[in-house]
């Protein structure tokens, strides 16, 4: 587990209080002047929660997060909505609805860096404090954002690639779309860290379009050219499955090992198959819990987050360590029964100001 | 080819000779002719495949003979679209019901000739609703057409009344000619017997119809003269009130056709 | 029946007086509207039939409207044009292009400073606009010119125009589009006065969408092209015989359904000041559904404007209804799926019983 070690900075402003019984609850509160205001703890405020698309594993693990929060917290309540299809046009009439049912906040998954910023703004004029969750906007008008730290995603997965292949041989980058900001922070936390092995060697990256035909084809052609390959690194699922594919069809399964992105039951589906090798789990469930444990602090204090910027780690996940409970509660999930709230605690994941490119 | 009808001292409106007319190796019309006087009533018969609908389609427009000669209004011409035939003083209903059957009367009536408002909002296309409305009203009452609810989309009329309005159409316009193709043949009795009696009141206006059916009564009952075509060739002429509906069947069917001469079959 | 005889026609079957029900059914899909909006004005007074939440959805459903009113005259005429949305995408991306191309240098535009936008973003509009046309137009060339159904030119265009749009920007949204677009003119409120509240805002998308939908409603029912949409769409055989030019009146229709579907386009620009490929992927089925649902028929000859604005804002209501009653997603789908089914059945129930007559 790889969760970000650079928390210390701005911890010393916050004291954390860990309550309740039996489990841990990270409630987080803004010195001790403020706990004097019993009344607003009395109030029960409502978080929306617009996922970038609904039906998602990840989204769906996120939700679970924030609601096991909020029922940890206990004055929270998580009412979800999201589109159907990524889409800002589609996002767009779904977050001037939820604004109408007046919550108290909102946190969301905007699905355009820029087309989600006027309707953002719209919500925050309407007076609903609003906090970008997995992506954001190219703004600073929200509240706050938690999201993964995808290029220390893209460096565990180098690390977990690095392990796999003996650190040594020729590893290769399936990316999806150019311009995609979490893939290209992948791909890039991947080089950075992979170029510190000496043995291992770098031979390119191409992009499938998000087609695991079209990463098929790449990876087939690529494994005529350096027959050595020794191991891929899909940074999405399309381009994961399709590098998987390549591979199966040049019968090179076992000498070539896939690194695939994301923990859903279909990659874990295909680790168990062998289709992939590694998988990448981000932590949709902490930035659920972070944002409504964010959001909670400012309800009830009416002091913004400080800083603004929170960002979880990644976990590397093979079939040997996958039925290990530490590595096993990463994997994403369809329902919410089995969420274990975790004890990650804002202060532990926030991001110095200047650092962490999210959008 | 075509004889005249005793007493017929007028020039006729139409006159068509040795048409001709090929689709592929299929000889549809062979040597046609025909001629249409003023104020007649000229019925053609024929068995399914016989040409009847083909020489209609020459006649009006919708078809270029391969060969022969047509004379309307005492001029040579030879048309090469409906329009052409139509701005000629020729309508034409067709077989398979030409109307739009989502509109109402007026615009049926009107298709294809709406009329515009005057100046700028007619070079933009609006259209005069209430002057077609008019008009077609006057026109209705002069033919004695009686159509319900001219606002009324034609879907919502039943199928005589329909026809009604593609006749009223025809005759309408017509200034020469009318031909109808079957205009009856998906109508039922007093449907029918709406549109012969509309034939009639063209005919009484001077304008002479063509029509095309099968209904052997129907063609006895209305036509002032009977032409039958067989196989692509005008084979008999009938007088209705001299010929039976056997002679016509025989001629049409040609099993007669050897003892047809002089016994009331008129062979062209 | 003698030939001298005078009153020509017979007297034709009685003329059924419409029922109080076929009369009320004739509007049955704003009957449907104005429910949905009852009830949600029920279960949440306060918000949903606030000022603010209809200015919303007025707004938010402002290209799908476009949309829907272009593909009408399609559908009307018979066919179908499963491309606007990919249009949309295109004209869109076009706009965005232009825009960043004429507004200065790219070392400017990377600096995010845009000279030249004045004159840059009027040319991106236009040029949108001009997309849509020609997309319509080849639409119509080839629907008319190859002789083949609309439904598998548009399919086979659906995935033409999307693709070019994807060449044209690697796949991604188009960003550094001068600001402008969106904070001067798409957004800008033209009705600054607190007359209807504060929430109340107009803007200029609206307008456009309300004007060129009495534009449209005006050419369908007023004038020759509109006439000559339904003859079409009702018989295109007699439309034929009549002297229209159907080819040619086809290959307008077509156009203006691109020409629609190029407006939307802009209104991305306008809303989100950015130019998505990955959006509107669902926008053409949305639209043909809202314009079935507002009474137009597949078969062609039927449909109105007046029907496809309600059938456009119906599925966009029940959605903001559903949401701000914290219905979840997946019902919402489940909702606006029955509607869709119960409208049209009923429709076609009243016309067939209107037609049986
Ligand atoms: N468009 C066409 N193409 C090929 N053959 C045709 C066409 N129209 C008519 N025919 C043929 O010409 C002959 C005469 O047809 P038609 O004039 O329709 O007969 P009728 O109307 O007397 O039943 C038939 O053999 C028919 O099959
Ligand atoms: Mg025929």
């Amino acid at each position: 587990m790889s969760i970000s070690e650079r928390c210390g900075a701005k911890a010393s402003r916050r004291t954390i209080v860990k309550a309740g019984a039996g489990m841990t609850l990270a409630a987080t509160l803004f010195g001790a002047g403020h706990l004097g205001t019993a009344a607003r703890q009395d109030k029960t405020y409502r978080i929306a929660f617009i996922q970038g698309v609904i039906g998602d594993n990840f989204y769906i693990t996120m939700d679970c997060g924030a609601r096991a929060m909020a029922d940890a917290l206990g004055n929270i309540t998580i009412e979800t909505q999201g589109p159907e299809r990524w889409g800002q046009e589609l996002q767009t009439p779904i977050l001037n609805a939820v604004v109408q049912s007046k919550p108290d906040a909102i946190m969301i998954a905007p699905n355009d860096t820029t087309g989600m910023i006027a309707p953002i703004k719209a919500a925050i004029d309407a007076g609903v404090p609003v906090l970008c969750v997995d992506t954001t906007i190219d703004s600073d008008i929200q509240l706050a954002d938690v999201s993964t730290d995808n290029v220390e995603a893209g460096r565990v997965a180098a690390r977990g690639l690095a392990e796999a292949i003996g650190e040594k041989g020729q590893v290769f980058i399936v990316n999806t779309i150019p311009g995609i900001s979490t893939t290209d922070q992948r791909s890039q936390g991947f080089r950075e860290e992979i170029a510190k092995f000496p043995n291992i060697e770098f031979v390119g990256e191409e992009f499938s379009n998000n087609d695991a035909n079209q990463a098929a084809a790449i990876v087939s052609a690529k494994l005529q050219s350096d027959p050595e390959l020794a191991g891929i690194f899909g940074t999405n699922l399309f381009s994961a499955q399709g590098a998987a594919a390549g591979v199966r069809e040049q019968g090179k399964v076992g000498q070539v090992k896939v690194v695939s992105f994301d923990a859903g039951p279909t990659q874990v589906q295909d680790l168990k198959s062998g289709a992939a090798d590694i998988l990448i789990a981000q932590h949709p469930g902490d930035i659920g819990q972070i944002a409504v444990q964010l959001l909670h602090d400012f309800l009830t204090t009416g002091n913004p987050p400080d800083p603004k910027k929170y960002v979880t780690g990644a976990t590397v996940i093979t079939k040997e360590n996958i039925d290990d409970p530490a590595v096993a509660r990463y994997l994403y999930l369809s329902d919410c029964a089995n969420y274990k709230l975790s004890d990650i605690t804002p202060q532990e994941v926030a991001a110095p100001a200047e650092a962490t490119p999210t959008a | 080819m075509v004889k005249a009808v005793a007493g017929r001292a007028m020039e006729p409106v139409l006159q068509v000779e040795n048409i001709n007319k090929h689709f592929g190796a299929v000889h549809a019309l062979r040597n046609a002719s025909l001629a249409v006087w003023p104020g007649e009533v000229v019925a053609l018969i024929g068995d399914n495949g016989a040409g009847k609908s083909t020489l209609v389609n020459v006649l009006t427009g919708v078809l270029r003979p391969d060969s022969g000669t047509m004379i309307f209004a005492g001029e040579r011409v030879s048309f090469s679209s409906p329009q052409e035939a139509r701005a000629a003083g020729i309508e034409t209903v067709y077989q398979d019901l030409a109307i739009a059957p989502h509109l109402d009367a007026v615009a049926n009536i009107f298709l294809g000739r709406e009329l515009t408002m005057p100046g700028l909002a007619g070079h933009l296309g609006f259209l005069d609703n209430g002057k077609m409305r008019r008009e077609t009203e006057e026109q209705l009452t002069r033919l004695r057409v009686r159509i319900p609810k001219l606002g009324r989309r034609l879907v919502t009329l039943s199928g005589g009344q329909r026809q009604g309005v593609a006749v009223a159409r025809a005759v309408m316009w017509a200034s020469k000619i009318v031909f109808m193709d079957e205009p009856t043949a998906a109508l039922g009795v007093a449907q029918t017997e709406m549109v012969l009696d509309l034939i009639r009141e063209v005919r009484n206006t001077g304008i002479p119809v063509v029509f095309i059916s099968h209904n052997m009564p129907n063609v006895f009952e209305v036509a002032d003269r009977i032409v039958v075509l067989r196989l692509g060739e005008v084979v008999a002429e009938l007088d209705p009130r001299t010929a039976s509906i056997d002679d016509a069947v025989l001629a049409m069917t040609g099993a007669r056709r050897r003892d047809a001469r002089g016994e009331g079959a008129v062979v062209g | 029946m003698a030939s001298t005889q005078t009153p020509v026609a017979p007297s034709l079957e009685a003329e059924p007086k419409p029922t109080l029900g076929q009369r009320l059914s004739n509007a049955f899909t704003l009957l449907i509207l104005l429910a949905i909006v009852i009830i949600f004005t029920l279960l949440q007074r306060t918000t949903f039939l606030s000022i603010g939440n209809l200015n919303n959805v007025l707004i938010d459903t402002s290209q799908l409207l476009l949309l829907t009113i272009g593909v009408t005259f399609v559908i009307i005429t018979a066919g179908i044009d499963l491309s606007i949305s990919s249009i949309l995408i295109l004209s869109a991306v076009v706009a965005a292009k232009v825009m960043i191309q004429f507004s200065g240098t790219p070392e400017q535009v990377a600096a995010y400073s845009f000279p030249n936008q004045a004159m840059a973003i009027p040319i991106g509009l236009a040029l949108g606009v001009l997309t849509g046309i020609v997309c319509g137009l080849v639409n119509g060339l080839l629907v008319t010119r190859l002789n083949m159904p609309s439904f598998i030119v548009t399919l086979g265009t659906l995935g033409v125009f999307l693709g070019i749009a994807q060449l044209l920007t690697g796949g991604t949204t188009v960003a550094g589009v001068p600001p402008a677009i969106q904070q001067d003119i798409g957004l800008r409120d033209l009705f600054p006065w607190p007359l209807f509240g504060a929430d109340f805002r107009l803007i200029p998308p609206m307008i456009i969408a309300f004007v060129l939908t009495v534009a449209a409603a005006v050419l369908l029912n007023f004038t020759r092209f509109g006439r000559y949409t339904y003859a079409i769409g009702s018989n295109m055989a007699a439309a034929r015989r009549v002297g229209i030019d159907v080819n040619r009146h086809l290959l307008k229709v077509y156009a203006l359904s691109g020409f629609f579907a190029g407006v939307a386009g802009t209104f991305d620009l306008m809303r989100f000041g950015t130019a998505s490929v990955g959006s509107h992927q669902s926008d053409n089925l949305a639209a043909i559904s809202a314009a079935v649902i507002g009474g137009t028929s597949l078969f062609g000859g039927l449909g109105t404007i007046g029907g496809s604005v309600i059938g456009a804002f119906i599925p966009a209501t029940l959605r903001n209804g559903l949401v701000i009653s914290g219905v979840p997603a997946f019902w919402q789908n489940v909702a606006v799926g029955v509607v869709l089914i119960l409208a049209v059945y009923i429709d076609q129930r009243r016309r067939s019983a209107e037609e049986r007559m």
